[in-house]
């Protein structure tokens, strides 16, 4: 990985790593003053933003792009890449898609989630088993996947407006939140629990810090990386899920780009491509920055190009401290 | 990957192993244009064999920029962006101009009717100071390649629409014309301009000791930074020859077009490393070569066109373009030891 990684991180790798949790904490703990700065700003310019509707507004705007970014950040600490998710998301709906006629929910909603786990699966073959760097992997993966979507549906939309809890996913509320939003939430907590608290959690990180020693110490590093693929396929197929439920519309051409946006969300939460280093915290928090930013420059009328650029902005205020102080105590 | 890199690039050129890599490419080019000649009548004829070499160029020169950049270990995803941004800046730039000095006859409405000379000379300034910008912040601020040349991607591509307001500008100049459409001895004038760069980045990278540079660092930058090779100056350099690279083509696909427009080429970066890679480069830096490049070049080319030929449908021919670069891929490493990564 270390062609997308950082290199340079090369040059000062003699010097001890020092150990994940601590600096991974530090980091998280300044996006979330940067967060909480951005909300403070935007309730002082534009005083409705803490209005419940308008947080509401934010947290749907940011529910598909934090799932994604959950299982990019899972794939990013194993070192490896995904660039992927948008072929896979659009396939696994337009798969569940076609069994619509059947009204069953389970099967479509059960067949969309299991094409995300199946792609997933081929991905981390292609990376563990055929040694297949995983940017080529699954940057291939993402034109044969959406062709497939493509030929699948016949280029057509797909409504699934019949299926009702297909819908409720995208538009419901459960205890007075949209339940995207709770799906957002209790991803983030099984995340939380499988990086921070299970054998696997540390796995995944020694995988993605030194391979050799991860094997050398036991680990089946192939297992590990397989994992985090499907992990990340079924985040994949879920975000794509509540975007098409959210607008009753399965768009075999839709997500254009999302894996770039959903790759800044990551890298902005303080995962490093290199491999070894990212929080779920951080990505989520990373993700709410990026939806207030938007939400504050929808509310000031700022074009959405413009938004563009202020978002490689804001990403390049958090990336660059991060790296000159590596660069400082080199 | 990286000791894997390490094992198969100890000297600046390419080894025996690496050359015979190469030769399949070569194999595959030839049953491509024979299975071609025998399907399809108009396989071998001037018009398409035209446009065959024109999207050669294009494809190219981006994929040119990307393998030197990707010898060093690292990678630029802003080429498409940076492609269509140095366009727009050349117009923006004599829009203003026209504006300020009163010459209003420059541009005309949307349509682009000044000289072309400064106007090509700004394209080519603005694509490698984009390049600079990429490898200053690469090389002296330690930002990660993917990370950099991500944040240059979106902000470029929304520049190009805040700069253009969305609409195409036309570009009408008998120098766009000769760029765009003329063919000199039966081969396209923007073929000429991408064989001119590709021997000038083969004579330079694999001919001179500066050249070198660019292997050494991606086979080991320490190793390279230990033997006294400043190796941020040759970061710096890779990025800007990518822009640079980026800007030319710019120039040559609008200048076939006529036009400009915000969206155009988008994606295109990854075709870039599509065509890198077919041609042999590692991701892991070192290894690659730009003749390896063109020959990469010409297989997505021809093969694509071959597929258009047979009126195959858009979305299949995407999907034998990701089966074959996985296929390439997994190929290339069957046969080789197996990498500790």
């Amino acid at each position: 990985m270390s062609a997308v990684g950082d290199t340079n991180a090369a040059r000062s790798a003699p010097a001890i790593r020092r150990p994940v949790p601590f600096r991974a904490q530090i980091g998280g703990l300044s996006r979330i003053a940067i967060l909480l700065l951005l909300v403070l700003t935007a309730q002082l310019v534009t005083p409705s933003f803490l209005a419940p509707a308008n947080l509401q507004v934010i947290l749907m705007a940011v529910a598909a792009i934090g799932v994604m970014a959950i299982g990019m950040t899972l794939v990013v600490i194993a070192g490896e890449i995904d660039l992927s998710i948008a072929g896979v998301a659009i396939l696994a709906c337009v798969l569940g898609g076609i069994l619509i006629p059947t009204g069953s929910p389970v099967l479509v909603i059960g067949v969309t989630l299991l094409t995300g786990l199946v792609l997933g699966l081929i991905n981390g073959i292609l990376v563990a088993g055929l040694r297949i760097p995983s940017l080529i992997a699954t940057l291939g993966m993402l034109g044969i996947a959406r062709a497939l979507a493509n030929i699948a549906s016949g280029g057509q939309a797909l409504y699934p407006e019949s299926i009702g809890p297909y819908v409720w996913l995208g538009r419901g509320t459960l205890l007075g939140l949209p339940v995207p939003v709770l799906i957002l939430l209790a991803l983030t907590i099984l995340a939380i629990a499988l990086t921070r608290f299970s054998i696997f959690g540390q796995a995944l990180y020694a995988t993605g810090g030194n391979v050799k020693a991860a094997r050398l110490s036991g680990i089946n590093v192939a297992a590990v990386r397989i994992a985090v693929f499907m992990l990340c396929g079924f985040c994949a197929a879920l975000a794509g899920m509540l975007d098409s439920a959210r607008l009753s519309y399965i768009n075999p051409s839709g997500f254009e780009g999302i894996e770039l946006s959903v790759l800044a969300v990551t890298v902005l939460g303080g995962a490093a491509l290199s491999g070894g280093k990212g929080t779920i915290i951080g990505t989520l928090v990373a993700a709410l920055i990026i939806g207030v930013v938007n939400n504050l420059l929808n509310q000031l009328g700022v074009s959405i190009y413009l938004q563009q650029v202020a978002i490689a902005a804001v990403i390049l205020a958090v990336v660059l401290p991060d790296a000159l102080k590596r660069e400082s105590g080199k | 990957m990286s000791d894997a890199a390490l094992k198969t690039s100890s000297a600046g050129f390419p080894s025996l192993v690496t050359v015979l890599r190469a030769e399949p490419l070569l194999w595959l080019i030839a049953a491509i244009i024979v299975t071609g000649a025998i399907t399809s009548e108009y396989y071998l004829t001037g018009q398409n064999i035209e446009n065959l070499l024109r999207s050669v160029s294009v494809f190219g020169l981006l994929a040119l920029g990307m393998t030197v950049v990707m010898l060093t270990g690292r990678i630029d995803l802003s080429v498409a962006a940076t492609m269509i941004f140095s366009i727009v800046v050349a117009v923006k730039v004599m829009v203003l101009l026209g504006d300020g000095l009163g010459l209003r006859w420059l541009v005309k409405g949307n349509t682009y009717a000044g000289p072309s000379m400064p106007f090509l000379a700004i394209a080519i300034v603005t694509g490698c100071a984009v390049g600079a910008l990429n490898g200053i912040g690469i090389a002296y601020f330690r930002i990660a390649p993917f990370i950099m040349t991500l944040v240059s991607l979106t902000a470029l591509r929304g520049f190009n629409y805040v700069l253009t307001d969305g609409h195409p500008y036309y570009l009408r100049s008998p120098v766009f014309a000769f760029v765009g459409d003329q063919v000199v001895l039966g081969i396209p004038f923007s073929t000429l301009v991408f064989l001119a760069v590709l021997v000038a980045l083969i004579l330079f990278v694999n001919g001179t000791v500066a050249g070198s540079r660019f292997y050494a660092i991606g086979g080991s930058e320490r190793a390279a930074l230990y033997a006294g090779v400043r190796t941020e100056r040759f970061v710096v350099l890779a990025y800007m020859i990518s822009g640079f690279c980026a800007a030319l083509a710019g120039i040559l696909f609008t200048a076939r077009l006529k036009s400009v427009d915000a969206p155009l080429a988008s994606g295109y970066e990854l075709t870039a490393i599509a065509i890198a890679v077919i041609g042999g480069t590692a991701l892991s830096g070192g290894v690659g070569s730009p003749w390896r490049t063109l020959l990469g070049s010409l297989v997505f080319a021809s093969g694509l066109n071959l597929l258009a030929i047979w009126g195959i449908g858009t979305w299949y021919q995407n999907l034998i373009v990701g089966t074959v670069l996985i296929a390439a891929v997994a190929l290339s490493r069957i046969g080789r030891p197996r990498a500790s990564s």
